[in-house]
């Protein structure tokens, strides 16, 4: 399911892009988007770790692209609710791409004990 | 859909137990199976089996992202209660879905008793009242009760934790406290959302009205005050399997303990 939604995204944002020029360009700060993350809820729904769980899917490691994620963010009619510019600036996203792109590799499970009981 | 929600016409009336009459059932059925149909269903258990193993591995994977963090991960916390609970003849009284239902997923249950289940509605403040009254009927057929005790859960009958410990009823309360009503936290953010307003903070990290910070409740000053052994908040994820052990002990002596352990949100 997810992965079939992915053309849609890509295109779509693609075309977001085209209209809104140089606005989504990925030059965010990672630190300032580490605090965007907990203003605006993300980590609510998807883990202060950004590690997902019931409520909303992992976003990082290996956060999708900026374009991808703004056009998510701002035009999901899903499980997710939008967030319009009104309440969350492309900077901010910006800034909260460049912190989920910042996350370290998850720990591989064969290595935890407690995994492999 | 004429036969939606009415009683079925039966042929053989016989209330049973599904525990009592299902394994029975399943023998029956294997008996009057053809040897054809035998073999399909090996063949079937076969991929079936194979594709479980792929889905465990998967839900580990997902279990170890936040594995170190702090708040501890939901993953983290069932899973070092697991590990202090295995060699137990364990019982989970309590529900498991605010912490994405690790337990069901990655906790072996094969027995009746392993797991209560839910409160079968929506069960606002059904846990802690619940673990008690389930453990109070496990307690003497000696089986060890655990919770998973969420803090929103904990705050609509407190009273509960002096039921147990006036009574001597043996119960592991382990808190997933992640300092919320945490489900109006996300829908008071997702119905601020459609209407296009930031939301009100308040100086909390959750939408005003909804957190439970600042002041911080002391769960495990509000359960020793009530008679039960008592230790938290933990926060460090490297803290949680000695404290479990430590807890696990006392309640094998015949009381109830509590962790208080803060954790992520879900
Ligand atoms: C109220 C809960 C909630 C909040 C708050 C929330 N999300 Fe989500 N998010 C979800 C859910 C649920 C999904 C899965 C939706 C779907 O598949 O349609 C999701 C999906 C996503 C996805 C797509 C992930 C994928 O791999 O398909 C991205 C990106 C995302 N969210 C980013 C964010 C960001 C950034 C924020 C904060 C600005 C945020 N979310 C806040 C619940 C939430």
């Amino acid at each position: 399911m997810m992965i079939g939604r992915w053309p849609f995204i890509v295109l779509f944002a693609l075309a977001a892009n085209a209209v809104g020029g140089g606005a989504l360009a990925a030059d965010g700060s990672a630190e300032k988007g580490k605090i965007a993350y907990v203003k605006h809820g993300c980590w609510q729904c998807h883990g202060f770790a950004a590690q997902g769980g019931i409520a909303g899917p992992k976003l990082a490691p290996d956060p999708m692209p900026l374009v991808a994620l703004t056009s998510f963010v701002r035009n999901t009619r899903g499980a997710m609710p939008p967030y319009q510019d009104a309440i969350l600036s492309n900077a901010d996203l910006a800034d909260i791409h460049a912190w989920l792109a910042s996350l370290p590799k998850a720990t591989d499970f064969r290595s935890i004990p407690l995994l492999n009981p | 859909m004429q036969a939606h929600q009415r009683f079925q016409v039966i042929d053989v009336p016989m209330a049973a137990d599904a525990e009592a009459t299902l394994p029975a059932l399943v023998e029956a059925v294997k008996h009057a199976l053809s040897n054809g149909r035998q073999a399909e269903i090996v063949e079937r258990g076969e991929a079936a089996r194979k594709a479980f193993a792929e889905g465990k591995a998967r839900t580990r994977a997902a279990a170890a992202l936040g594995w170190d963090a702090s708040p501890i991960s939901t993953a983290r916390l069932c899973m070092e209660l697991y590990a202090t609970i295995r060699d137990l003849d364990w019982s989970l009284v309590a529900s498991e879905g605010n912490v994405s239902n690790w337990p069901n997923r990655l906790w072996p249950i094969d027995k009746y008793h392993q797991w209560l289940g839910r409160s079968g509605g929506y069960g606002v403040g059904y846990g802690a009242p619940a673990s008690v009254g389930a453990a109070l009927a496990n307690r003497d057929l000696g089986r060890f009760s655990v919770s998973i005790q969420s803090d929103g859960d904990l705050m609509y009958a407190p009273g509960v934790l002096w039921t147990a410990a006036k009574h001597k009823i043996p119960l592991l309360a382990v808190m997933h406290n992640n300092r919320a009503y945490h489900q109006e936290v996300m829908h008071v953010q997702r119905l601020s959302n459609f209407r296009n307003r930031p939301v009100n903070l308040g100086g909390d990290m959750g939408p005003v009205g909804t957190s439970i910070q600042n002041p911080d409740i002391e769960y495990h000053k509000l359960a020793e005050s009530m008679g039960w052994w008592a230790k938290g908040p933990i926060k460090d994820p490297a803290q949680l399997g000695p404290a479990l052990k430590e807890a696990a002990r006392v309640v094998q002596a015949g009381q109830p303990a509590l962790l208080n352990v803060w954790t992520q949100p879900r």
